[in-house]
């Protein structure tokens, strides 16, 4: 229902509700005017005379009933009833020696119990019935009966027409007032359509009352969708990039691969005796797709959500096991050795299992690929779990101290980062530098002493340099 | 104890693969394709399991709780989704440990010895690397040439090599297992004492190892 329609409904039914209520106020008000009325009247009839005449003859009084003396003259109580009120006299006992006095009626004696006036109205409603009991209590005349034709007006002109025409006249006033509120409204449902239709148009909000906070609401509703739409688009871009990086990341270690493959093939095609070392570099290219793959993966997590997604116990001890067995074959391929030293007691720190594996790999990684043939790397795990280090140290050609900082920045991924520059420049260190920070670890590079490089983990509490014994 | 490993794995190609590696390392490998099928078996006939998560019927993890139900035999888990809760939860089902694919086949022989080492770390009084032979209690030295007269200090270096046999110990660790830091605690004057154990080891000394960049080794070479 239309907002117009609904308060014309509403005012219709308040207006019935307060006339209806107002005849019922003037209909109570009148019964007892007419009452007080008759009961004056029978009173005065009484005292001017009547009782002497009542009581000298009660079978025949009163003797102008039946038009002997005709109604109460101008200016008498009772003039008001148009056919004039009839009188019937009764005793103490509500006994009439009047042969055509009715029987008093049952509910009027009733009612007149302990009282001096009573009234009722009669079975068909059309006659009011007046009882009033006289001053004295005795004799055939103590008890008056008053009847009077006529029933009590619910309206009169009086009441109705003012209560009417102020009725209207608030009707139209509501209407008209409503109009400014009702004209926002449509506004306010139209802006929103057209939001809903992909129009951006900022939502009116003027005004201090209830529209303009519902207006209000809705612009903020319209800020927060077009926020999030805005948020999922740079997502989408982000994807899209993040597929194209992925994409060209993958594909070149794969053509690498297949060109290993393919020059392994002719060789084999020629006739060629191959040697242990020729397989190597495809072996070690796959190995380098499968470690770029699970980067690619960590870094989509890491990209995805701040904080860490996991906060698991992890044995550092196990964790380094894992990945120097991982890296191992590869770097025995390449005859560097790999060693690991884990100290006799359980070393546990609390984390994300995957990336902190996904970081010490890396590390590791790109100590034995950027190493040359018969190096080393050192994997070594000192501490408690209260405070430890976890150095990757390798006799490769090391970092220049100016580039160290820079290789652990974010800003390196991307079309720089495709290039493979020692000791990962691209996403690996990048990766193991954000898992560091998110675990609360410190990652500082250092030159060894051979001129290699120790990358080192660190809980805050432990020493950071290799301790000089 | 026997050598058969169950590998619990779907895919054809790697499951050839892991089979022919575990037979050239020695082992007898039962494969089985389907979840539901390695479910029906009873892990206690093998010395380690393999299993892969990502099965046709029933879910490797699965598989894992009911085999835990019965039987505290190492399992080694496969898991081609760097999905932490997987790996996660697999250990605290009871799995020993992980290897995530890709792996190379030395990979997945190493973390199987480890786990099947693992339980035999236990402290021993007695120890035997090669021709060494470190008696704690004693503490005593010898070789199949007799017994090695050592100072106390070379006694505590030999021994904390002795005590995990294999694994590389740092320098650090040895000289705050032997030596006094406030007087002859450095790194030389432990490389000194580690030449003194190399001579008097004779024909042993090739076990007594100089791993780079952390410390020694006490090792048979197996």
């Amino acid at each position: 229902m239309k907002l117009r329609a609904r308060l014309a409904l509403t005012l219709g039914l308040a207006t019935i509700s307060l006339l209806v209520l107002m005849g019922w106020g003037q209909s109570v008000l009148q019964t007892r005017l007419r009452t007080e009325a008759l009961a004056d009247a029978a009173l005065h009839r009484m005292e001017s005379g009547g009782r002497e005449r009542c009581e000298r003859d009660p079978a025949s009084w009163p003797t102008w009933q039946g038009r002997r003396h005709g109604p109460p003259r101008r200016g008498e109580p009772g003039r008001r009833f148009r056919r004039g009120p009839r009188f019937f006299a009764y005793d103490p006992d509500l006994r009439s020696r009047n042969p055509q006095a009715p029987p008093f009626p049952a509910e009027l004696a009733r009612r007149l119990e302990g009282k001096e006036v009573a009234a009722t109205r009669s079975r068909d409603g059309h006659r009011s019935q007046v009882a009033i009991r006289m001053p004295w209590n005795d004799g055939p005349c103590a008890v008056l009966l008053v009847r009077a034709r006529g029933r009590p007006l619910w309206f009169s002109g009086a009441i109705l027409a003012p209560a009417g025409l102020a009725s209207v006249a608030v009707f139209i006033v509501a209407l008209l007032a409503a109009g400014p509120v009702v004209r926002r409204v449509r506004r306010l449902t139209e802006q929103v359509q057209r939001f809903t239709h992909g129009a951006n148009d900022p939502i009116d909000v003027r005004g201090d009352d209830e529209v303009a906070e519902l207006a209000a609401a809705f612009e903020s509703t319209r800020q927060t969708i077009e926020t999030q739409i805005r948020s999922l688009r740079d997502r989408e871009s982000a994807l899209r990039n993040y597929i194209a990086n992925t994409t060209h990341d993958v594909m070149v270690p794969l053509s690498v691969l297949q060109g290993h493959l393919v020059s392994l093939q002719q060789r084999i095609e020629a006739g060629e005796t191959l040697t242990r070392d020729a397989i190597v570099p495809t072996l070690e290219e796959a190995h380098y797709l499968g470690s770029l793959l699970h980067n690619l993966n960590a870094s989509a997590r890491l990209e995805s959500q701040r904080g860490l997604p996991y906060d698991d116990e992890i044995d550092l001890g196990r964790l380094v096991e894992r990945v120097a067995d991982r890296h191992r074959p590869i770097a025995r391929r390449r005859n560097i050795g790999l060693e690991t030293a884990i100290p006799e007691d359980r070393v546990v720190f609390r984390g994300d299992l995957t990336l902190l594996e996904q970081a010490l790999g890396n590390v590791v990684q790109n100590a034995i690929r950027y190493n040359r043939a018969g190096g080393h790397v050192a994997v070594v795990l000192e501490g408690k779990d209260a405070g430890w280090s976890l150095r990757v140290i390798d006799d490769g050609p090391g970092i220049p101290e100016g580039d160290r900082a820079r290789v652990l920045e974010p800003s390196v991924r991307g079309s720089e980062a495709r290039t493979r520059h020692p000791h990962g420049m691209g996403l690996g260190l990048h990766i193991a530098n954000d898992v560091a920070k998110r675990h609360g670890l410190r990652l500082e590079l250092f030159e060894t002493e051979g001129g290699g490089l120790s990358v080192c983990f660190s809980a805050s509490t432990a020493p950071t340099e290799p301790r000089r014994t | 104890m026997n050598d058969r490993v169950l590998l619990v794995e779907d895919d054809a190609a790697l499951g050839e693969q892991v089979v022919r590696a575990l037979s050239q390392a020695g082992f007898d490998p039962h494969w089985v394709r389907d979840g539901d099928e390695a479910a029906d078996l009873d892990p206690n006939q093998f010395r380690i399991v393999i299993l892969d998560l990502m099965l046709p019927g029933m879910y490797g993890l699965d598989i894992l709780k009911r085999y835990r139900r019965k039987s505290e035999v190492p399992v080694l888990i496969l898991s081609a989704r760097d999905d932490t809760s997987d790996k996660v939860r697999g250990l605290k089902l009871g799995a020993d440990d992980y290897v995530t694919k890709p792996f190379f086949p030395e990979e997945l022989l190493a973390r199987m010895r480890a786990c099947l080492r693992r339980p035999t770390l236990a402290q021993t009084e007695r120890i035997v690397v090669g021709k060494l032979r470190i008696d704690l209690s004693r503490r005593s030295v010898s070789t199949d040439k007799g017994e090695i007269s050592l100072t106390p200090v070379e006694f505590e270096i030999l021994a904390a090599l002795g005590r995990r046999p294999g694994a590389a110990v740092t320098r650090e660790a040895l000289v705050d297992a032997a030596l006094d830091p406030a007087q002859d605690g450095s790194r030389r004057t432990l490389d000194v004492h580690i030449s003194r154990i190399r001579n008097k080891l004779g024909d042993a000394a090739p076990l007594l190892q100089t791993v780079w960049g952390i410390g020694y080794r006490l090792s048979d070479g197996s």
